[in-house]
């Protein structure tokens, strides 16, 4: 599995799990005791992007403190002797983003895209049928953040089977 | 819409009789990730013509010798 796979996969579980926080927090008492109320949920929502960001940027961080470790270690094993110019250049050989990730970028951005445009429309016409705007704020996040799964599910796709 | 070419490459071959070049060193010499000249090497992904010709030079040929193609 490659480093941009590796990402990838590490940014999905970091969504996933915040997802899973987001629903059980604002889905369970706190949120059912402010159902109507709109600051509340954009506070929360607020926050939880805050919290993910954060702890994304975090993660890629020790993501690649690891990685330049695992390669220290296992030059250790082989070589018995670990050149810390081989690892830096192994280290951006393996990081570096050339025109193949740019455009794999752009191919996994329209179905994001698309999602997201579909959960706006799906906004409308909840709001259209009645529903209340802490609904539709919730089916925004929701699809933004169904958007940036598919995104990035789109990418391993593409990094597995290769763009023609 | 015309058909679809088939480009194929000889970058392993180029590898072995360039002193068994790793596909890290020509990647460096490309200035591309050790990823993408895996996908070009196994035919998953066909270059740009700048990283094409990068290729070629990385090797010192032309670049008809690194990629061909078959309608």
């Amino acid at each position: 599995m490659s480093y941009q796979e590796k990402r990838t996969l590490m940014s999905i579980i970091t969504s996933v799990l915040l997802m899973v926080s987001y629903s059980i927090y604002a889905f369970g008492k706190a949120g059912m005791e402010h159902i109507n109320d709109l600051q509340f949920w954009a506070k929360t929502i607020l926050i939880f992007i805050g919290i993910g960001i954060v702890v994304l940027i975090i993660l890629q961080i020790v993501f690649h403190i690891l990685m330049a470790i695992s390669k220290a270690i296992r030059a250790k094993l082989s070589e018995n002797e670990v050149d810390e110019e081989e690892i830096g250049r192994s280290m951006r050989v393996e990081t570096t983003e050339d025109e193949m990730d740019k455009i794999i970028e752009m191919k996994s951005n329209k179905f994001g895209y698309t999602i997201m445009g579909l959960g706006f429309m799906a906004g409308l016409i909840a709001i259209a049928f009645g529903a209340s705007a802490v609904a539709m704020l919730n089916i925004l996040f929701f699809s933004t953040w169904t958007g940036s799964l598919i995104e990035a599910l789109m990418q391993i796709r593409y990094y597995r089977k290769g763009i023609q | 819409m015309p058909d679809k070419l088939e480009i194929t490459n000889n970058i392993r071959t180029l590898r072995f009789f360039a002193h068994e070049m790793t596909q890290q060193e020509l990647a460096e010499k490309a200035g591309v990730s050790r990823q993408t000249i895996i996908a070009v090497e196994a035919g998953k992904y066909s270059p740009s013509l700048e990283l094409a010709f990068r290729i070629a030079d990385a090797f010192g040929v032309p670049i008809t010798e690194v990629f061909s193609y078959t309608k």
